[in-house]
């Protein structure tokens, strides 16, 4: 079996937010939706110790997710590849989960009157194809790969390096891990 | 972080008026169990199953696709589908209590159901109010949501609020009982009341001074909105003195108009609560969020409906 993660490289990546257009492009996300926006983090300190990090961002695909668990109508789940989505069907736009959820991953479609969210692009790369903001990526600052499988990339650098999940505290396990430069940590 | 409340007005106040009508059956139902004195808030009954009604259409009303409604009721772990199968029966019992007092009521001397229905209707009216601090409580995304405090603070207040609004319409129709039962059945009300606001603030401030000092820095803040910021009028005025303290006051008060007041004063402020609680759902900023955001155009933003 799979498990679904990623791993964004802060010290590669450069702000040029290819992500959030590619994203939002292939998806077809209505033009106020944003899936996964690059938030920029300082500059910090005093010249000459700056340090400046722009972390990607998207749904963490948490091992915890608060969102599946409050969802009434069962459209919010989590399959087997650790992967979280919404049923469109069955969505009844009540808002539980964007209020369970503590990354802002959740967005209320008004046309539509369901919530969206990021899916890591299943139905792509459950066929080996890349996700649309990983295939853009020209620094590979986003590394996609299955945890359960110790030579992938991905499995490989949680092991090896010291990475950074985002809000940990409240015990959601989000399964995307963030590689910060030593000394510019949030 | 400045964000747009998911949750706005309508989820306010189905939580005061699902608080409301689960403190009135409560009190019918003690009322008539322990008492024997049903009869003077048979009316109340009826008008919980209304106002229970009324929430869980606010409730519809707010959802995205209020036609797929039904589909809330489908799955069983969910804390909001546990709450929706509870409002739909307290609806119909609320309603099945009052069926028992008019003079038409053809089960009018089947008393022993009316105790059943009675005692259901105590059990389902503490478990309305309860629920809606569980399902926001649950939330540890939100950090002001996130504590045990507040599903009591929920239940004290639905209570306090229904026994005000049940010492309204005490004596209305259909009762046919003494006037000086009437007046009995309201000094009682009003002690118990002024029992439950004196329990209420003891919460309150619990609950807003450990989450200024205890709890973590989002909830921390949150609370000195309450104390002393933007969110503070609202508070020490409208709920707390407003709300609290003076409807307390009032009941001490010896005369017939102090008596109607705390009562209409005590709603407004379980209403406040509820409005306040749902507005302050801030959660902890992620790196860089605020900055990111704050750069976005606004949605009228002229440009964005260039290609419409």
């Amino acid at each position: 079996m799979a498990r679904f993660a990623m791993v964004m490289d802060t010290r590669r990546c450069i702000g040029c937010h290819a992500c959030t257009v590619a994203c939002k492009v292939n998806n077809e996300l209505p033009i106020e939706m944003i899936y996964n926006p690059v938030f920029t983090h300082g500059p910090n300190g005093v010249f000459p110790h700056v340090s400046m990090t722009f972390y990607p961002h998207l749904c963490m695909h948490c091992k915890n997710p608060p969102c599946v668990g409050c969802c009434p109508s069962g459209a919010s789940q989590q399959d087997a590849d650790g992967i979280v989505w919404v049923d469109q069907n069955k969505c009844i736009g009540c808002k539980a989960c964007i209020q369970a959820c503590p990354y802002h991953a959740r967005h209320e479609n008004t046309k539509t009157g369901t919530v969206q969210k990021c899916d890591f692009c299943k139905e792509r790369v459950r066929e080996g194809l890349e996700a649309f903001c990983v295939e853009t990526c020209h620094q590979r600052a986003r590394i996609f790969g299955d945890l359960d499988d110790p030579g992938s990339a991905v499995s490989q650098m949680v092991k090896s390096m010291h990475t950074l999940q985002l809000l940990p505290e409240i015990g959601t396990d989000p399964q995307v891990y963030y590689i910060v430069a030593p000394g510019s940590q949030a | 972080m400045k964000e747009e409340h998911s949750w706005g007005w309508p989820i306010a106040s189905y939580l005061f008026l699902g608080g409301v009508g689960g403190g009135m059956i409560v009190v019918a139902g003690l009322a008539d169990l322990a008492f024997d004195r049903g009869e003077a808030f048979s009316l109340g009954s009826l008008i919980a199953g209304i106002a229970i009604a009324i929430g869980s259409g606010l409730l519809v009303f707010e959802l995205g696709r209020p036609f797929q409604f039904w589909r809330v009721l489908s799955r069983q772990k969910a804390i909001m589908t546990a709450g929706a199968w509870m409002l739909s029966f307290t609806i119909l019992t609320s309603f099945a209590y009052f069926s028992f007092w008019p003079d038409f009521s053809p089960w009018r001397q089947l008393v022993g159901l009316r105790y059943l229905v009675a005692g259901i209707n105590i059990i389902l009216g503490l478990g309305v109010c309860i629920y809606t601090g569980i399902l926001l409580g649950s939330l540890r995304a939100r950090a002001y949501w996130n504590t045990p405090i507040l599903p009591v603070l929920f239940l004290l207040s639905g209570l306090s609020t229904g026994v005000a609004a049940q010492a309204l319409l005490a004596g209305a129709w259909p009762y046919r009982g003494s006037a000086a039962d009437v007046e009995a059945a309201h000094a009682a009300l009003r002690s118990l009341d002024l029992t439950l606001i004196v329990f209420e603030i003891m919460v309150l401030f619990l609950y807003v001074v450990m989450m200024r000092l205890a709890a973590g820095e989002v909830a921390a803040r949150i609370a000195a909105k309450w104390l002393a910021g933007q969110k503070s009028l609202s508070f020490w005025g409208g709920l707390v003195v407003f709300g609290l303290v003076a409807p307390g006051l009032l009941y001490l008060i010896p005369s017939a108009a102090a008596h109607l007041a705390a009562p209409v004063l005590i709603l407004i402020g379980g209403l406040i609560l509820r409005f306040l609680i749902v507005f302050s759902d801030e959660r902890a900023e992620l790196p860089g969020e605020s900055h990111y955001y704050s750069r976005l155009p606004k949605p009228d933003a002229p440009f964005l409906k260039a290609w419409d």
